[in-house]
């Protein structure tokens, strides 16, 4: 598991992200779990087209907003659950 | 009328809460306690706020004294009648006079959840929406990575993760040292910690914190942990920039001066993947600003924050304010604020306006609440705003993250305006991304005092309007058919 | 003495920035004086909708030429207010919509605005988004929308460029025929004309009664709500027969909602607040013609101020009893149809005879209380 989990997770389940399997703990927070698997960048910014990640973490700054199942929703504020569908497109 | 899927009534209450966090929370459980009947919303899955943000995904918990008081919390709201409804986003609050002639006028609340939209409505609401983080921009602060004080703060009491290999910590206040220690407790490697204060600010509170004995214990335990770490410490030192393609690798830190503007004297670089900044605190007043109490402007408590008399209320009558979201305090304060507006509204289930003499609880309580200011002063100051800082952001340096402005063309559109705050929004998009203004908003205000020469106070606000969060029309609208929507009149032909 | 200028204009929106322009173009010396920003109330607010299938009949050849003005801003305003030209959707959802629908497009179709009725299946082939249900719809390629937030940058630019003497943050308190003249007066210096135009927006009832003018105007508190940014899901700008829906996606993907929902506010203190069930109700309809906007997020709502006369049309021309004096306003669909009828107003302060008729005040009026 990540070097970065200060705990062992009692249950990891498979999410797709982009089309691509990746097993999160299962419960965390989306954000986090997506960058304890290395994946921290989650869209670009509207006219500088720059990498954006998650960066409040408490739901205010929106800067996580992605799609969960065809949905936008704040990965800081989403549980991670098995069969999840997660799409790295966000808020353009 | 259909709002929604199973949502056909509104829901009443005597009193409804907006926050579970220590003063929300606190508020619920007392007013319930006085036998009213209760609504308390969070927009999180569950109370406790920031500072007692409960573990998640199956993460223990720190299990340390903070851990215990948040759980605590919990507990005592769980057993209270009071109804909690959390992961509810509220996104509408709106003043309502009496439908029937009867009734007293009173706050009709909307706020999305798990099963759609949901209205309630109450002659009560207590406002107690807490802060968010202030981070005065600088270049590559954008970058994947890079993440608030306030947020280290939840991966590492919430979700149990370390925010990377080589952290950099950077910024001012107590939170600053607390942070620090908590990492390096965790076990994870901490470069560098640069703190804006000098020694002498801390110095000079010294005897604000020696009134509260445990906790300079736990400050003095804090900086000799970080200490014995291996971290640098830097005091008068700031981020210069962080550096990285698609994500952090490099921050630079240098000195600043007392205004904490950068000032000439030598660059320290670190390779780092992780880079923790928090500049204080601000206060999240939208709900009292869109309904349009008075507000005062004070830059040691966080900036912009409704006027409140001494049980809390604002000038709109039945409407409370409490927490860091009526101005930075602290939980301590937060928690006994929550306490006296409960009491204050089970009094008044029983009378109009509860003198004070009547009722000794409150006397206890206004009692704890003198002694705890002056420390909660202290810590405050240090988390200020500091004017240096923000008139020192590069030209080129992205200041609203939505919308991707920049301070060059801030000061451009600035001159555009006519000293007006709405224009600058309008000219520049800053306040109309997602964010809504949250954390650009404090930087573009004193962007404007500063090159207007003119007081915050004359700069004013954005205007509050809803939704209070971004929520998706699908929420929303939730499932009906064409005949519900109540048609008004077309218009004339 | 102050400068007494060749005209005063009073109001800052579009009406009278147009107006003001013209005038200066025409030779005059012009003074504007607008108490906040330039077009930051109706005009920076409004949906920026640019259509004929909501203007009332009356003034469908007044938006026809204003709409060439729109898209020609670029030539004679000289600065981008974002004018997209598209093609319109009215449409109709139940029988009852129908009827309206075909009454209404025809009446403007006679009255000159190229509307034809279309299927509901020829409408899928103009929007692809389109949602079921659609019965019939209206037509029109003469549409399309500006950047309602952009105007006032662009007009401020300009009337600088034109020489007006322009006074931003300078509320009129109140005004005073003086000599052969006007005089506005002001928190600082009063601002004196020889010629005055009052288009003041949902004001001009206060204005107008500073002259003893009586001309009751309603206030319509007009909520609107915009999105963020999304995939493209629209192409054209819609609404729906009943006038209740205003819908486009702007170039850069955010989508503005419209239609007139009522929020609660008043002349003196704005647009206080916007009502949940309303916005919900005028959100279903945007979810009903356009079904994607469903995974889009509401971004902010906000109201705007909109006047009405009693009977809904303009109150344009000279002001009875005071020569020299023009109003400008309450137009309705006033982003839509106010650059030309701002225009024809300045042609008649130029002693110029306006190319089509103006709307004069006089049946308006109100009769004058014995005090």
């Amino acid at each position: 598991m990540s070097a970065l989990l200060l705990f062992r997770p009692t249950r990891v389940v498979s999410v797709s992200v982009d089309g691509k399997a990746c097993e999160l703990p299962e419960g965390m927070m989306l954000a986090t779990a997506l960058a304890s698997a290395g994946v921290r960048a989650l869209r670009t910014s509207p006219r500088a087209g720059a990498s954006r990640g998650a960066f409040c973490l408490m739901g205010a700054c929106q800067e996580c907003a992605i799609h969960v199942d065809g949905v936008l929703r704040q990965a800081c504020m989403t549980s991670v659950r098995a069969g999840m569908s997660v799409e790295l497109r966000g808020v353009p | 009328m259909n709002l929604g899927a199973g949502r056909a009534d509104i829901e009443r209450a005597d009193v409804i809460v907006i926050g579970a966090g220590p003063a929300g929370a606190e508020a619920a459980i007392t007013a319930a306690e006085g036998g009213l009947r209760v609504l308390v919303l969070d927009e999180q899955g569950a109370a406790g706020g920031q500072v007692w943000r409960a573990p998640v995904g199956g993460f223990p918990g720190k299990g340390d004294a903070e851990a215990a008081a948040g759980a605590a919390l919990r507990e005592r709201l769980s057993a209270s009648s009071a109804r909690a409804l959390f992961a509810h986003r509220v996104w509408s609050v709106v003043r309502e006079t009496p439908v029937d002639g009867g009734g007293a006028p009173g706050f009709r609340v909307d706020a999305v959840g798990p099963e759609g939209n949901l209205s309630l409505r109450a002659p009560h609401l207590v406002v107690a929406t807490g802060a968010h983080e202030r981070v005065v921009p600088f270049p590559g602060w954008t970058l994947p990575g890079v993440i608030g004080l306030a947020a280290a703060t939840i991966l590492l009491k919430s979700h149990g993760l370390a925010p990377g290999r080589r952290v950099v910590m950077a910024g001012c206040g107590p939170l600053l040292v607390a942070v620090a220690a908590g990492l390096v407790g965790a076990g994870v490697e901490v470069l560098a910690v640069a703190d804006l204060a000098r020694r002498r600010d801390w110095l000079a509170r010294l005897p604000a914190v020696l009134g509260r004995p445990a906790l300079a214990v736990r400050g003095a335990a804090w900086s000799v942990r970080a200490t014995l770490s291996g971290a640098r410490l830097l005091p008068a030192h700031g981020v210069r920039r962080a550096e990285g393609r698609d994500g952090v690798e490099r921050v630079v830190l240098g000195p600043v001066d007392a205004s904490g503007a950068a000032r000439a004297g030598a660059e320290t670089v670190f390779e780092a993947d992780a880079l923790v900044v928090g500049h204080g605190l601000t206060t999240a007043c939208e709900v009292t600003r869109m309904l349009r109490a008075d507000h005062r402007f004070s830059r040691l408590q966080g900036g912009w924050m409704p006027q409140v008399d001494e049980h809390f209320e604002t000038t709109i009558p039945g409407l409370f304010a409490i927490g860091d979201g009526a101005g930075v305090r602290g939980q301590q304060i937060a928690s006994l604020a929550g306490r006296r507006v409960g009491l204050a509204l089970g009094a008044r289930a029983v009378s109009v306006r509860a003198p004070r003499s009547a009722t000794a609880d409150f006397q206890a309580v206004d009692r704890q609440l003198a002694r705890a200011r002056p420390f909660s002063d202290a810590m405050a100051g240090l988390m200020a705003q500091r004017a240096g800082q923000v008139a020192a952001i590069g030209a080129d340096t992205v200041v609203c993250r939505c919308e991707d402005v920049t301070r060059a063309e801030i000061d451009a559109a600035i001159d555009q305006s006519a000293g007006s705050i709405d224009q600058l929004k309008h000219l520049t998009r800053c306040g109309m991304g997602p964010c809504q203004g949250r954390y650009c908003g404090d930087t573009v205000q004193e962007l404007m005092a500063v090159r207007l020469r003119q007081p915050r106070e004359a700069v004013g606000q954005w205007t509050g309007r809803p939704p209070l969060r971004p929520v998706s029309l699908g929420e929303l609208v939730g499932s009906f058919s064409y005949d519900d929507i109540p048609i008004p009149k077309p218009a004339p032909l | 003495m102050s400068r007494v200028f060749d005209l005063v204009v009073v109001g800052g929106g579009i009406h009278g920035c147009t107006a003001a322009l013209f005038a200066a173009r025409g030779g005059l010396s012009v003074a504007l004086v607008e108490r906040g920003a330039l077009c930051r109330e109706a005009s920076g607010v409004n949906a920026g909708t640019l259509t004929m299938q909501m203007t009332r009949v009356a003034l469908i050849p007044y938006a026809l030429r204003a709409h060439a003005m729109w898209a020609d801003a670029p030539n004679w305003l000289g600065h981008d207010v974002g004018v997209v030209v598209c093609d319109g959707l009215s449409l109709a959802f139940t029988e009852h919509e129908e009827a309206l629908l075909t009454e209404r497009a025809g009446k403007r179709r006679a009255a000159g605005a190229p509307i034809e009725l279309i299927t509901a299946q020829q409408a899928q082939r103009v929007e692809p988004g389109l949602g079921p249900g659609v019965r019939l719809a209206g037509y029109c390629k003469v549409d399309g929308f500006a950047n309602a937030y952009l105007t006032g940058l662009a007009f401020r630019n300009a009337l600088l460029e034109a020489g007006v003497t322009l006074m931003e943050r300078t509320e009129a308190t109140g005004i005073d025929p003086e000599g052969l003249g006007y005089r506005v007066g002001t928190a600082g210096a009063a601002v004196r004309g020889r010629r005055l135009l009052i288009a003041g927006g949902v004001w001009i009832e206060p204005m107008l009664g500073w002259l003893g003018v009586h001309l009751p105007i309603k206030v319509l508190v007009n909520q609107l709500a915009v999105t963020e940014r999304q995939r493209p899901v629209m192409r054209t700008v819609l609404g729906i027969a009943s006038g209740l829906l205003s819908l486009k996606q702007y170039p850069h993907g955010t989508t503005v909602i419209g239609g007139g929902w009522q929020g609660e506010g008043d002349r003196e203190r704005g647009g206080v607040a916007l009502l949940p069930d309303r916005l919900i109700g005028n959100v279903r309809l945007a979810c009903h013609a356009i079904p994607a906007l469903a995974e889009a997020r509401i971004a902010r709502a906000w109201a705007g101020l909109e006047a009405e006369t009693a009977d809904a049309l303009p109150a344009v021309g000279p002001i009875p009893g005071h020569p020299d004096a023009y109003v400008c306003g309450s137009v309705h669909s006033g982003y839509t149809s106010g650059l030309y009828i701002a225009r024809l107003l300045a042609d008649r302060i130029l002693d110029r005879e306006p190319a089509l008729p103006l709307f004069p005040i006089d049946r308006l009026l109100a009769q004058p209380e014995t005090t």
